[in-house]
């Protein structure tokens, strides 16, 4: 057997008998990440109550409420009917309702006889901001349409037609409708399910760990006086470090295949394309492998190795996006991910999840990890050959 | 007393002089509450890709008038296939698509379709059309009044859209006007007064717990045996371990908190409510590390192990989330943690101006807790120590 084998089965021997090693690469990654999907199982859809309050009732606020049983909106809002103020707020504090919409009294009366406008009120739960906005967001539209109609009224007056006409005009402006439709469309690629982000995330942050723990082993191994004995064998120093590269990788291998089907078979993760999948994993654990190489390379003791490693893999994990979604980011930090490998790997698993087809997708990912790993090497390289100036 | 002192300042001096310890301790909480404030600060705002090829200036006057909507937050895009992406990852929450043929439909008396795609079980996608739906709506209203005018009184559609124009610009429109209802919030404030807080309360009880392992190597150095040997034996030991942790515990507590203060702008309310509270939470920690520095056999479990176990509370105890949003049986869990008692007690501070008194039920969970961490690791401490 090759030596490099040699010694990547005894460092993965070892790592079998080490719990931390066992916990840290295939117990707490998966239990975090069902944690995390738990957590948010009620945040992924969203449906509004909100309550409805005329104080008018004239033909204008029966438009808005017509408008609040529209098709468009039955799959967002529930809409309660309230008498009077003092029920509608009593059931914002009771949370029956999370936000009313108040139509004042004149309000009719401001449409279509021109007197003063008087808001349209949004009474919203302090905690339910999401409700107030599509409350506001809804009765917007409608009364956007309004004032329209006033704006049609006023400026025909003022190009000309007679105030007399007034009624008529009115009336015929009401007729009128805005000639630019929004027009609501559904994306088709499925949404992103929160198992499916947090799983690579964690399955992701976990593995890089490795990086100290093989980086630290040999420190120990050095200090211990095995290498020495390794190297006195015919096969040299490359072969160890070669062997100890095999073993991490397969250790980075195995755990994120634990999370793949951890995470599909205990939380329903969809992560598309297992080719696609396999690749991206791939690459994860190449990059790991070079991480290592570089923290050996760089560090002289044990604990230098444990704190670089410690430090390198933070850094990575939170420009990366692990610890939150990635999405919701400023642009800012969104591009500094992608200077990260499990930036680019969570670009890649993000797209699977979400539908994108093909095992292209993950071309442009793939590349990304891969120019980072190659700027790794050539670091360690420069690194080791400035070692070597005696 | 002195021997206790030694044990402590020994353990101090050590940690201070660890770069790695320093980095876990000060630099990476600082960085994720950067990097988490950041993310929940501004959802006040719809994020909304503007996709535009070419068009005239009825097209360019609408996406910049949805630019200038305080509902939005615009970003621009020529091709449709990577706005489309984006909104696929959920880095967008609706895409407009301004249609190629806009000024020669408008200007032809003929209406004209504005797609707006939102994932279709969004969260805020439907909320962002509306909003979306406002802004166009704005301009669709010159455009019809110029219509209407021009059909009413004749003249040039120009001339008339001008005129629209001005007296859009001159009236007072029918306003929607949100309004606040009800007390405090359930909620800590988003942006930077969420993350600060929250990683304040994760980091001193995670470094703590990771912390043990320097109790496991000062076993393994012969420290305490030497300790041992003095009149004050394993008292001292006890005393001096909990002293450091401790005083290194308060002193992650102020820079995160002096941090917070003048970095992020946080509001950390009454001074002596905020004062007591990062005190008790401190003894948390210090019992909570000097227990793991009694449970673990080798320096590599306890940092292996102890942030495991520190993120997976701080998950429970709402310090990466609000236990608000999470299912009920969740939350009943979460609050077996001593995490959700710090984070409500912020929360109290923070969002609901409370004092000393408000915090007291949340306080007294702490100080239980703190005993109870503090009395098991001083007998378990003891026992590692005679052993």
């Amino acid at each position: 057997m090759h030596p490099a084998l040699v010694i990547a089965g005894k460092d993965l021997r070892q790592r079998l008998r080490d719990r931390s090693a066992l916990v840290l690469g295939f117990v707490a990654p998966l239990l975090i990440a069902g944690l995390m999907a738990l957590a948010f199982s009620k945040v992924t859809t969203y449906h509004a109550t909100v309550g409805y309050l005329d104080l008018d009732h004239g033909p204008a606020a029966a438009g808005l409420e017509r408008t609040l049983h529209s098709p468009d909106l039955a799959g967002v809002l529930a809409v309660h009917d309230y008498r009077d103020r003092a029920a509608a707020d009593a059931a914002i504090g009771h949370h029956t309702v999370q936000a009313v919409i108040v139509v004042p009294a004149g309000f009719t009366a401001a449409v279509t006889g021109g007197g003063a406008p008087r808001p349209v009120q949004v009474r919203a739960d302090v905690d339910n901001a999401l409700a107030g906005q599509v409350a506001t967001a809804v009765s917007q539209s409608f009364v956007a349409q309004v004032n329209a109609d006033r704006l049609a009224v006023r400026t025909a007056l003022a190009a000309g037609a007679p105030p007399a006409d007034l009624a008529r005009l009115t009336a015929s402006a009401v007729e009128q409708r805005l000639p630019e439709t929004p027009v609501q469309q559904s994306a088709a690629d499925h949404k992103l399910k929160v198992i499916s982000y947090v799983a690579p995330a964690m399955g992701i942050f976990f593995v890089m760990f490795a990086v100290g723990y093989t980086s630290r082993g040999y420190f120990v191994e050095q200090a211990h006086g095995t290498l020495d004995r390794i190297q006195a064998a015919p096969v040299g120093r490359t072969v160890a470090v070669v062997g100890k590269s095999l073993a991490t990788f397969v250790y980075s291998g195995a755990s994120l295949a634990t999370m793949v089907l951890g995470s599909t078979l205990l939380f329903g993760a969809d992560w598309g394309n297992p080719a696609a999948v396999a690749l991206l994993c791939l690459g994860i654990s190449v990059s790991v492998v070079c991480l290592t190489a570089l923290t050996i390379a760089l560090a002289r003791t044990e604990r230098q190795a444990e704190g670089l490693a410690a430090v390198v893999v933070f850094a990575l994990v939170l420009a990366g996006g692990n610890f939150v979604f990635v999405s919701q980011e400023p642009p800012l930090l969104r591009r500094l991910a992608l200077f990260t490998p499990n930036g680019w790997a969570l670009r890649g698993f993000t797209d699977l999840g979400t539908g994108a087809r093909g095992i292209g997708v993950v071309g442009a990912p793939l590349l990304g990890i891969a120019v980072f790993s190659l700027v790794v090497v050539a670091l360690t390289a420069l690194v080791v050959r400035s070692r070597r100036q005696p | 007393m002195t021997a206790a002192l030694a044990v402590a300042g020994a353990t101090v001096r050590r940690m201070l002089r660890d770069r790695t310890a320093l980095f876990f301790a000060f630099l990476l909480p600082v960085a994720v509450i950067v990097i988490i404030g950041a993310t929940v600060t501004g959802f006040g705002q719809f994020r909304v890709g503007v996709v535009q090829t070419g068009g005239g200036p009825l097209a360019r006057e609408l996406v910049t008038e949805l630019h200038g909507s305080s509902a939005l937050r615009v970003h621009d895009y020529t091709d449709e296939a990577q706005a489309r992406a984006s909104l696929r990852r959920s880095e967008l929450d609706a895409v407009v698509l301004v249609p190629p043929g806009l000024d020669s439909a408008l200007r032809g008396g003929r209406n004209v379709s504005v797609p707006i795609l939102v994932e279709g079980n969004g969260t805020a996608g439907p909320a962002a059309a509306a909003a979306v739906s406002t802004t166009v709506a704005e301009q669709g209203a010159r455009i019809q009044a110029a219509r209407f005018a021009l059909s009413e009184q004749g003249g040039g559609f120009d001339q008339r859209l001008a005129l629209a124009r001005s007296q859009q610009a001159g009236a007072a429109p029918i306003t929607v006007q949100q309004v606040v209802v009800g007390g405090g919030s359930q909620f800590l404030p988003a942006g930077f007064s969420y993350s600060t807080p929250t990683m304040l309360v994760l980091f001193v009880f995670l470094n703590a717990l990771a912390g043990g392992a320097s109790i496991v190597s000062t076993r393994g150095l012969g420290v305490y045996a030497r300790v041992m040997a003095t009149p004050a034996g394993a008292r001292a030991v006890v005393l001096g371990e909990t002293l450091a942790y401790l005083a290194l515990a308060l002193l992650q507590s102020l820079v995160i908190v002096l941090v917070g203060a003048v970095a992020f702008g946080v509001h950390w309310g009454d001074p002596v409510a905020a004062f007591a509270l990062v005190a008790v939470w401190a003894l948390v920690g210090t019992g909570a590390g000097v227990l793991s520095g009694t449970l673990f056999r080798t320096p590599e479990q306890a940092s292996a192990i102890g942030p495991a176990v520190g993120i997976t509370l701080g998950m429970l105890g709402g310090c990466m989330w609000p236990l608000a949003i999470v299912p009920a049986w969740l939350r009943t869990v979460g609050h077996a943690t001593p995490q959700s008692w710090a984070v409500d007690a912020w929360t109290e501070l923070l969002s609901r101006h409370g004092d000393l008194l408000s915090i007291a039920r949340q306080l007294a969970v702490l100080a239980a807790v703190a005993v109870g961490l503090l009395a098991l690791a001083t007998v378990r401490l003891r026992r590692r120590v005679n052993g």
